[in-house]
This record gives structure tokens, sequence and C-alpha cells, in this order.
């Protein structure tokens, strides 16, 4: 029982972060019918430049959610300038072939500068655990959560409360109309864009303190966030943090019950599943597809 | 000099081809450099993949990121075969030849293909492409998991060739260039077949596919295996070559990227394209790995910058050659012919009068009591919108049906549920004493139901002749295989734009068409099906005063010669001068029937949708 309760509760605070990390993919394709393959191979270099610092200056790397988050704002806004604003409009397998080939630079700029080699950050923190009653929270877990959902609040402030946000949502909603009453749909996919990044730089810090990493470790956080997203369904936020708490405990309940070489299966056979059974996921709206008029 | 550049155009890519043929069957007997030997097997391979790719991706547009998958399960099929059910040595020593088990991995890979292409094709878009990565990544993680078959990460070692050792990579390397000729011949076969046509149609507008009777569950599940088969196959080949498999290096997603960028490359969709795009890309991978450690020292080239490299290409290729080297090409070649016929855009139709069909006039003789065509309470809602709220509604054999009412009253909902574009939440429909609610479109558009859309769909990357032979009166697996267009089809389809008065649009593309004109062709294109109903959805919405009175002749034609019509329009004058009956919806119900004189007199039909002070004109002439 103590360990039933052990594994839930672990899930859920690893969903917290995923949940976070899920909505900045989730944010993108929801505006701008984006796949963000990269995002995967984003989280990890927030990791590392999260890992940088703390190796060099000594800066806590959750503190870092300070420095990587407006960091990776920054190159989030770069990579659309550069790239994703020419593909804005074509089928969205574009954009996954398109972003597959920023991840791989940033897995390759990443191996030259940090080499390929496991790296994790290790505040004296990170091994230590709460206890309570018979279950131990890892102190990096709780913290990581707290802050994960701290940044999904700014987010969500952001977006319900800000000009911004209701015009990411009038875009979301409908392209054409959002034109007609004066939004630019330029401006909103940019900053939707340098956004849905921004998450990628706190959940990389975080990331860096919870599992060692590696240049390649993007691919396994890809197929986590999207295993989420289609489970909450695409392009929903609530569907996302659904999503990311469900696999959370899915995945955990997998590693403890199973064994952990299943788990990396969770997200994927997710994945198959709800595309299969009930494509617009948990959350998505089943809306009139304007398929015949 | 045109001449000769034109000549070039023509010919150029076939002596191309002539002489990369040419020179990979004899490059061995010219060279022993064991070194470009492998970079032509790698291309082989690379190639094979790639024109596999292109008949899921670039005919039938259904674009897949884990087409490794079938390299995967013919690598371990054959390694498994040959090493664990006929190999005598648990630790792969000595197992039985793996040549014999390449076809068995072809038809594995063909099976795997088969069962989960009616499942995955289902859906479509991002939902697919997402979806051939988890499979590539779920057979990967068997792979490694499964370790009482695969060794899992250990991997398996096969037994090493048993041939001369002088041979060296040869039998390797004309296998390969064997698959790589039957891959081409299965494409280009594929391209030039009713099944073919059947794919782009597909790519272009699968429910428009769907609905002039292309069966597309057959059609994309065809597809897939065809683009599985020799994938398997090679991956048989393959697992010998290396003499040694793992799953990382057997399902890698970073190869079946490998192998989209080798098509976008070359040109998505052509024949050559694949080929050509696999012959530049594979030998760059290869320089990039050996020849720039010689040019720039170890340590300055390394895996990472060709992760950087390949990465940036990718990117480049996608914004900057989004159609490839051959259409590119291609292109500039052709510009000429295309400016030479768009002096003809706005000439006057001709139109000639059409041969009675068959089927429509056997329909006349007999004609049975019961209507054409009847719904019963038909419902439909999307979300907490019922836009079909309980339809009824006969269309009488012979008549010309219209079907009003004001926007958003559910009228184009309701064409989608009869011809299956939609499915029905609740009530039937009945088609020709047939209850067809259940049927998939491309079967009701076999029985004899044909519409239009309101915003004209046509296949827009295809001639308008092809438009118009694109539609199926009926399956039958060998027409599969038959001409795209057959010499009778073709001069039925000129037939039918004479009478529509588009035959010298004929060879241009659809896409280059008006909206006036594209509704012409879309009329062709449905007549091709030989319906015994024809649904107009607003025939003549958008479209100048000529070509109304145009459309309305020939409505009055085909109906004179047994076609049975039911009409969505808003031109109040035609559909009362055309109709008779006249039904009306409002609010997603069926509000009056009757003939246009009782519709125009019925207070419920004045209140939601004509409007009190509804006059038609010409009546109004009348009385004064």
């Amino acid at each position: 029982m103590t360990q039933l309760i052990q594994t839930i509760v672990l899930g859920l605070l690893l969903g917290g972060v995923y949940a976070l990390l899920a909505s900045g993919l989730t944010l993108i394709f929801g505006v701008m019918d984006v796949i963000n393959v990269a995002q995967g191979a984003l989280i990890i270099l927030a990791a590392f430049m999260t890992w940088a610092l703390w190796n060099e200056t000594g800066l806590d790397p959750l503190l870092g959610v300070l420095v990587t988050t407006p960091a990776m704002f920054l190159i989030g806004f770069g990579i659309y300038l550069a790239t994703i604003r020419w593909i804005l409009g074509k089928p969205a397998s574009t954009s996954v072939i398109l972003t597959f080939g920023l991840a791989l630079i940033i897995e390759g700029v990443m191996g030259w500068v940090w080499t390929a080699t496991l790296h994790r950050s290790t505040p004296d923190y990170f091994n230590q655990s709460f206890t309570i009653g018979d279950i131990y929270l890892r102190k990096a877990q709780v913290y990581g959560c707290a802050i994960a959902i701290g940044v999904l609040a700014i987010l969500y402030v952001i977006i319900r409360v800000t000009w911004l946000g209701r015009a990411i949502r009038a875009v979301s909603a409908n392209l054409s109309s959002a034109k007609l009453v004066g939004v630019n749909p330029r401006t909103v996919a940019a900053l939707t864009f340098a956004i849905g990044v921004a998450t990628t730089g706190a959940g990389g810090s975080i990331a860096s303190v919870l599992y060692p990493f590696l240049p390649a470790s993007g691919y396994q956080w890809i197929s986590r966030l999207l295993g989420i997203i289609v489970l909450g369904g695409m392009g929903s936020l609530p569907g996302a943090v659904v999503g990311a708490l469900l696999l959370g405990v899915a995945e955990t309940m997998t590693q403890t019950y199973v064994s952990p070489q299943w788990a990396t299966m969770v997200p994927w056979v997710v994945i198959m599943v709800v595309l299969l059974l009930r494509p617009q996921g948990l959350m998505g709206q089943k809306l009139r597809e304007d398929v015949a008029l | 000099m045109t001449a000769a550049i034109r000549r070039l155009g023509r010919h150029g890519g076939a002596i191309a081809v002539v002489a990369l043929f040419v020179t990979i069957l004899v490059f061995p007997a010219i060279s022993d450099n064991r070194y470009y030997q492998t970079i032509i097997i790698l291309s082989l391979l690379l190639a094979i993949m790639a024109s596999s790719w292109n008949i899921i991706s670039g005919f039938a547009g259904y674009v897949s990121l884990g087409q490794t998958v079938f390299l995967g399960i013919g690598a371990y099929t054959t390694a498994i075969l040959s090493l664990r059910v006929f190999g005598p040595d648990e630790f792969g020593q000595g197992g039985a030849n793996p040549f014999y088990f390449v076809p068995i991995s072809a038809i594995v890979a063909g099976l795997f293909a088969a069962a989960i292409g009616p499942i995955i094709m289902r859906t479509r878009g991002h939902s697919f492409v997402i979806l051939t990565i988890a499979f590539l990544f779920v057979m990967q993680l068997i792979a490694l998991n499964w370790t009482e078959l695969t060794y899992g990460n250990r991997g398996l070692s096969l037994p090493l060739p048993d041939w001369p050792r002088e041979w060296g990579n040869l039998p390797f390397y004309y296998v390969f260039f064997g698959l790589l000729l039957i891959t081409i011949a299965t494409a280009w076969w594929i391209r030039r077949t009713k099944f073919g046509m059947g794919l782009i149609a597909i790519r272009e507008d699968e429910d428009k596919a769907a609905s002039v009777g292309v069966n597309t569950p057959i059609y994309k599940m065809l597809a897939y295996i065809a683009s599985a088969v020799w994938i398997g196959a090679a991956g048989g080949v393959y697992a010998y070559y290396l003499s040694f498999i793992d799953p990382r290096n057997q399902f890698d997603i970073v190869y079946s990227v490998f192998v989209v960028l080798a098509v976008l490359l070359g040109g998505r969709g052509t024949i050559w394209g694949p080929v050509l795009g696999a012959f530049i890309l594979e030998p760059l991978n290869q320089i990039t790995n050996n020849d720039f450690n010689r040019w720039f020292g170890q340590g300055v080239w390394d895996a990472n910058k060709r992760l950087i490299f390949f990465g940036a290409l990718l990117i480049l290729v996608v914004l900057f050659l989004p159609r490839g080297i051959i259409p590119s090409v291609r292109e500039i070649f052709t510009r000429r012919r295309v400016s030479k016929v768009a002096a003809e855009v706005g000439a006057r139709f001709e139109r000639k009068p059409m041969r009675v069909v068959e089927r429509a006039a056997a329909e006349a003789e007999q004609a049975p009591a019961a209507p054409l065509l009847e719904v019963r309470g038909a419902e439909k809602r999307f979300g907490g919108v019922k836009a079909v709220d309980g339809v009824s509604l006969a269309v009488e054999r012979g008549t010309t049906t219209a079907l009003i009412g004001p926007n958003g009253s559910g009228k184009t909902t309701l064409f989608n549920l009869i011809d299956g574009t939609m499915p029905l939440d609740r009530g039937e429909i009945w088609f020709d004493g047939e209850r067809v609610d259940k049927l998939a479109p491309y079967r009701r558009a076999h029985r004899g139901i044909g519409r239009t859309f309101q915003i004209t769909r046509l296949f827009r990357q295809m001639t308008v002749l092809e438009n118009v032979v694109a539609p199926l009166r009926s399956f039958s697996w060998r027409r599969l295989g038959s001409d795209a267009v057959s010499g009778p089809e073709s001069e039925r389809a000129y037939e039918l734009l004479e009478f529509v008065g588009m035959q010298r649009f004929a060879d241009h593309q659809a896409g280059t068409l008006s909206y006036g004109q594209g509704k012409l062709v879309e009329l062709a294109q449905i007549l091709m099906l030989d319906p015994k109903l024809i649904m107009l959805d607003e025939p003549a919405g958008g479209i100048n005063p000529t070509l109304i009175a145009h459309m309305e002749e020939m409505i009055l034609e085909l109906n004179r010669q047994g076609t049975t019509f039911l009409v969505v329009e808003h031109n109040m004058p035609l559909v009362l001068g055309l109709c008779d009956p006249v039904c009306v919806l409002a609010r997603g119900k069926s509000i009056c029937t009757g003939t246009p004189e009782v519709v125009q007199a019925d207070p419920a039909v004045l209140d939601a949708y004509l409007g009190e002070d509804f006059v038609l004109e010409e009546k109004a002439e009348v009385k004064s």
C-alpha cells in the first residue's frame, strides 16, 4: 500500500514538471499547427545551460530557471524568425520534418560543446528526501514540481488575462476571424513560439537535477511530451496538464510494477491507443471539420 | 539552340538514368576500390528506401517518419530465421545462409504493413506522422526488451558470407541493385495505373476521392504494403551485409528522416527524384563521415558536426527547395509550353450535345414507383449543435428536387450525410431500394450518387482530363492495374468535357482553372460516374449570369435523359424555374415540401427564409 501511494505521489510530482513542458508544445501546436519536435532537444539544451551555470558559478540549478527561461525565450524567437515563419500554413508534417532538422542541429551543438556523456546537476539536496510517514519525497522532485507549477500559473495568467493571451486564444480558435478584428497572426505566432520554447527553460533546469542527461536524451523527452499532448488533446492546455499527470503516474507505475525498460514504451503505447480510439484526446474538442463545404 | 535544350529536357532524364545504371552495373569491373563500392551499396539501399517511401508519402500523401521500421523488421526476420530457427549454433555461428530468408523478410514486412496500415491510416496529417514514429519506437523497444529472441542490446551476429573471398561484397552489391530495379519498376508501374491515379487523388483530396468512387481504404493499404515489401527484403540483405544487427541501428529514427530528406531533395512524387536524392545524399554522408576526417583532421570534424550539417541541410531543403530538384528543373523546361495555352483561359464555351449514357437511359424506361432517394429522420450534431434535426425527404425518380433554406439550416450537412462524407447520428438513408447509410462513401458513389461541392473541389495537381477520368463506377482488383487513362475512358471524358464546354482545357492543370470553369469540370467529373442521382451544391453560386444559364441548360438536358437531381441553391429564379418539388429546411428541420407555388405561398417558409415581401421578379412582371 505504501509502495502504491509512493508510486502515485512520485508520478504526480513528475507530472507537474511534464505539464509545464507539454504546455509549451501544445500551445505552439494550438496556435500555429506546428509540431515542434525540437522541443525535446531544447529541454536538454536548457539542462546543459543550467548545468554549466551551476558548474561554473555555483548558481543553484533550480534558480537557474530565472536565467534559462528568458534565454530560451530569445532562442525560440530566433528560431521562429529564421525558420518557422516560412512554413506557417504548410501541412503539419512539414513542421515535423523541419523541426527534426533543428533538433539534429541542437543535438550536434550540445555534443560539440559538452560532449556526448552523461551530465547531471547535483546540488547538495539532490539526493536528500522529505519523509512523511512511510513516504519518501526527494527534495529535488518537490522543489522542481513547485517551480513548474509556479511557472505554469504565470503562463495561465498570461493567457487568461493579457491582450497577448486573448490574441493567442483568438488565433487558435479561428485564424481568419482573428485577422479581421485586427490581430496580427504573425506577431502572435512569434510570441507564442517564443513562449512555448521558454517553457523548456524552466523545465530543462528542473530536469537537469531530476535525471542524468546527454545530448541524445531529447528523443525520450519528445516522446513523453507527444504522448501527453496526444492524450490530453492536441492544442488543449488543460488537456496537457491532465495528460501530464496521467502519464507521469503511468510511467512510475510501469517502472515500479512492470520494469524500467518497458516504462519508455508507455508514451508510445498511449499515443497509439489514443490516436486510434479517440483521436481528439481527452479534452480536445471534436469540432465540425469543414471537410465538405 | 533552344530546340537542343528542349530535346535535352525531354530526353536528358532518360539519358542520365541509363548512364547511372550502366555505371553501377559495370563499376566493379572497372575499379575494385572497396570504399566506392561501399558508397554505392549504401546509396542503393537508401534509394530502395526512398523509392518505397515515395509510394506512400509521395504518391498517396501520407507522410511517414517511421519507414525504417520495415528495414528493422526485414533485418530481424532474416537474422532470427537464419540464426535461431534454422541456425545450428546458440551463439550465432554458422547459421543458415541468410539469402534464403530475404523473400520471407519481404513477406513479413508486407504482412506487418497490411496489419497496421488500415488501422493507422484512419488518421491523417499530423496524427499519422506521430503514429508512424510511435510504431518505429515501439518496435525498437520490443527488439530491445525481448531478449530471449533478439538478445536485446547485444544484438545478433549473422554468419559471414560463404562465397570466395575475392568476390568481396559484390553479391550484396548486385542483390541491392536488383532490388532497386524492382522497387523502381513497382513505383513506375503504380504511377501509370488506375491505382496510382487513385493514390494521387487521395493525396490531393481524400474525401473528394471517396465521393467519386475511389475505394480509399484498399488503395491506402496497398500503397502501404508496396512501400514496405522491398524495404523488408532490403533489410534482410542489409542484415547479412552488416553481419551484425542491433535494435538501435535497425529501427533508427534518424535514418527514417534521412530517407525523407533524400526524397525531398530529389523530388517528392516523381519516379526518379528519390533515386537522385539517394545518390546525392548517401555519398555526401560517406564523404562527411570519412573524407572530412582526413581533410579537416580527426579532432575537427566529428559526429556532432555531421548532425549539424545534415540538420541544416534538412532545414535548407524544406525552406528553399520544397519541391525537390527534378520538379524544379522540369518546370524550367516546361514553362514555355504552358505559356502557349494560357491565352485560351478567357475563351467562350462551346457546348456539344452528349451521348445518352446507358444507365440513365435504362433508368428512364423502367422507373419503379419508389422514390430514388429517401432520407428518414436524419440527425447530425456537432458538439451541442444539431445541424440536422430529424429531416425526412424523398427525391422521386426523374425529378429535379430543390433543397433550399437559410444559411446554416443544414443543407450541406444533409448532402454530406447522403454521400457519406459524414456519418449519420440517427436515421436512415435509402437509395434505389437499398439502405445506404452504413455504406462507405465510395460504395454510395458506386450505387450511383454523384455530388458537387459548394466550393469546388478538384484534384488540383492533376490535369482536367485526369480529373474527369478519376471517378470509378465500381471496384475491381483487376482494374487497379489497368492504365490510368485508357482509350475508351479518355474518349468518354472528352465527350463529357465537350458537353460542359471545357474540352479545350483538357490538358490544363485543374489548379489553374477559374472558379466557374472548376464548377463545369466538377460536373463533367461526376457525370463520369453515370450517376442516377446528381446532388449539386450551389451550382450557380458565384458565377456569372451566362454561365448560370449554361448550367441550367445542362441540368435540363441531363434531367430529360433520365438523371434525377437534388439541388441546393440560393438563386430563387433558377430554383423555381428548374425544380419541382422544392423542399425547405430551417434550423435543421424540414419545414415544407411542395411545388414552387405552394412553397412560395407557405407562411412558414416566408417567415424562415424568403421573407414577407418575397415576390419573384418574373411573376411580378406577369402580374403588372
